[in-house]
């Protein structure tokens, strides 16, 4: 995997954060991750203090994202980053308990590049998140556009 | 009122008749009175002139004249029965006319003798007698009293014709004011019914305005509860995520702790022989640690199976909301080959449960094929699944049609349903009879929501150990009104 790869992980719920950690970590997948729980603050870091998204210019950034989030939709958060000049070539893994096929659609539509569905069964839970890590060491995580 | 009228007016009318042939009468007597004096005086005449000329055409013309006279006075007499006066002057001159007769006969039968002189001196005697002068002075009186009979009978009669004119022309008027008295009842019920109409019209408008409120109001709500079922079944997901994941997490600890207690006894307990797997195996365990590892799966087996049941709840309850707003479209279905297909797909736990399926005659619909579907399919797997054992299975698929509506009816031969739980097994969770085989208690709670939604409806019959009956009721043409479009 080129580094450094940076996973963005934005997610309200710590137990769900720290589950999805693990098991990326199991999967043998060791780049940084940078947690959020809201989106708000997630936004402030992925488009810096002047909005613009300039300070993540060249940096390879991967985004894990929920959907249900207290403050914003993370359905405006993919908006926004598929609409930013610096950060629209940033894969984004959506990551959400709902499974709602409109939903799922929509996100498509707006330029999600993987839509993963919480199961609640652990295990299956543990494999998607474990392929989910295999996903990451294929892709290539482009170098953001100069 | 009209009738009394016209009731009265023919009385007068025949009145009016009675009195002008009164009028008539009168006439006809006056002129009989002259007839009759006409013949006796004509017989008088001839009289003389036999005596003078003793030729025989005189003594005819005498006798016919005689002839006359009686009938003429029997005439007058029928006549005049209903005056007295009259009556009284019949009398005068029936007797005047009789003695005047007598002497007739005398002079004839004189004349007949050859005693010519005696004949006119029985002449001379009479007209001395005045016999003649007398029936003259009878006939003039009873002209008079005809006279002022005619007299007093055309007073009558005119009278009775005014009368009758005058109440032509008041039943006439009464006619008049009568038919303008209903013209104006019927204006003024035409004005109230055109009033009455206009607040009808007006309360259907206000009506229709409060049933589209209302129901915007029904489906706003109904809206909010799909949208609050939806959001609460996802947050309640969120930590069952984490329940689950973490009690995985400690699953896997509790092998990594047993593991090590395992390890560490064996350890501690050096004479004793150690296995070769001892190190990484909970059989090594012993005693109380074999109790709590047991405790400790126990724990977490119960956790995790509730997890399980919670997750299908929730899924079941996404589901129904996602039903609820799913769009339906509406196509021509031959309900006959989708039953075939639903049936094609129970068909290997039908064999086993010995269960024959019939589908009868059904008639086609237009309907959303997906909802038929699963209506269909969820009541045929619950007439395959809830069978009474031992008993070979019949099954039939019925169907006709009513008034715009298809019937359909699935009737089993299972293990029926007791009567107090007919309404329950159509509630969310609920379900009846022994628990002996899987489910959730979802099948019907969706089943009749479909059937709702489709604009149907349906029932159960069944009694417990004699089998069930379910009744579909679905519009032949659906939708068949817009605002199920809309909904």
């Amino acid at each position: 995997m080129s580094d450094p790869v940076t996973i963005i992980m934005i997610e309200d719920d710590e137990g769900h954060a720290r589950l999805i950690e693990r098991n990326i970590r199991r999967s043998g997948v060791n780049n940084e991750i940078i947690p959020f729980t809201n989106g708000t603050s997630a936004l402030k870091y992925l488009f810096g203090a002047d909005g613009t998204g300039l300070d993540h210019k060249g940096s390879a950034l991967l985004i894990l994202l929920d959907l249900n989030l207290p403050d914003t939709s993370g359905i405006d958060i993919l908006k926004r980053v598929k609409e930013n000049s610096f950060l629209k070539a940033t894969p984004v893994v959506v990551l959400t308990t709902t499974d709602d096929s409109h939903e799922i659609k929509r996100c498509y539509e707006l330029g999600c590049n993987v839509y993963i569905t919480k199961p609640v069964n652990y295990d299956s839970f543990a494999n998607a998140i474990r392929q989910l890590g295999l996903f990451f060491s294929v892709i290539q995580v482009p170098a953001a556009a100069t | 009122m009209l009738v009394a009228i016209s009731a009265f007016s023919v009385a007068l009318v025949s009145k009016a008749r009675t009195d002008s042939g009164l009028v008539v009468r009168t006439v006809e007597v006056e002129s009989y009175v002259i007839a009759l004096l006409l013949d006796i005086r004509r017989a008088e005449s001839a009289a003389r002139g036999y005596m003078l000329t003793l030729r025989p055409d005189f003594l005819r013309d005498h006798d016919s004249a005689v002839a006359n006279i009686l009938p003429g006075l029997e005439t007058l007499t029928q006549l005049t029965r209903d005056n007295p006066i009259q009556v009284e002057n019949c009398r005068k001159m029936r007797s005047a006319v009789e003695i005047r007769l007598g002497q007739f006969a005398q002079q004839m039968d004189l004349i007949k003798q050859g005693d010519p002189g005696s004949a006119i001196t029985l002449v001379r005697e009479a007209a001395d007698a005045g016999s003649g002068a007398s029936i003259r002075e009878i006939g003039r009186a009873m002209r008079a009293e005809e006279d002022r009979q005619f007299v007093a009978r055309t007073a009558t009669a005119d009278r009775t014709q005014q009368l009758a004119s005058v109440v032509t022309v008041a039943g006439s008027g009464l006619v008049v004011a009568l038919a303008g008295f209903s013209i104006l009842l019927v204006r003024r019920s035409s004005r109230a019914r055109d009033a009455a109409e206009t607040k009808l019209r007006d309360s259907n408008l206000t009506l229709e305005a409060m049933v589209d409120e209302r129901t915007a109001d029904l489906r706003e709500a109904n809206e909010e509860i799909q949208r609050f079922a939806y959001i609460v079944s996802h947050d309640l997901r969120s930590p069952l995520v984490n329940i689950m994941g973490f009690t995985s997490e400690l699953e896997q600890l509790r092998g990594d702790i047993f593991r090590r207690i395992a390890a560490l006894a064996s350890a501690q307990s050096a004479a004793l022989p150690v296995p070769e797997n001892a190190t990484d195996d909970e059989a090594a365990l012993k005693g109380a640690d074999k109790q709590l590892a047991d405790d400790f799966s126990e724990a977490l087996g119960f956790i995790k199976s509730s997890i399980a049941k919670m997750d299908r709840l929730i899924s079941a309850i996404l589901d129904l909301t996602r039903e609820g707003r799913r769009e339906f479209d509406p196509v021509p279905i031959n309900t006959r080959e989708l039953i075939e297909g639903i049936v094609k797909t129970v068909a290997h736990q039908a064999a086993e449960a010995h269960a024959k399926i019939r589908i009868e005659n059904l008639p086609n619909i237009v309907s959303d094929r997906l909802a038929l579907e699963q209506i269909f399919s969820n009541l045929i797997d619950n007439a395959v699944k809830y069978l009474e054992t031992g008993v070979p299975g019949e099954i039939s698929v019925r169907g006709r049609t009513r008034l715009g509506f298809a019937i359909f009816e699935i009737a089993d031969n299972g293990r029926g349903i007791d009567p107090k739980d007919h309404q329950r097994i159509f509630d969310l969770f609920r379900r009846a009879g022994t628990q002996d085989r899987p489910g959730q208690g979802i099948g019907l709670a969706h089943v009749r929501a479909l059937v709702r939604r489709l604009g149907g409806t349906m029932s159960v019959a069944s009694e417990v150990r004699r089998g069930s009956t379910f009744t579909i009721t679905l519009p032949l043409n659906w939708p068949f009104n817009k605002r199920n479009e809309r909904a």
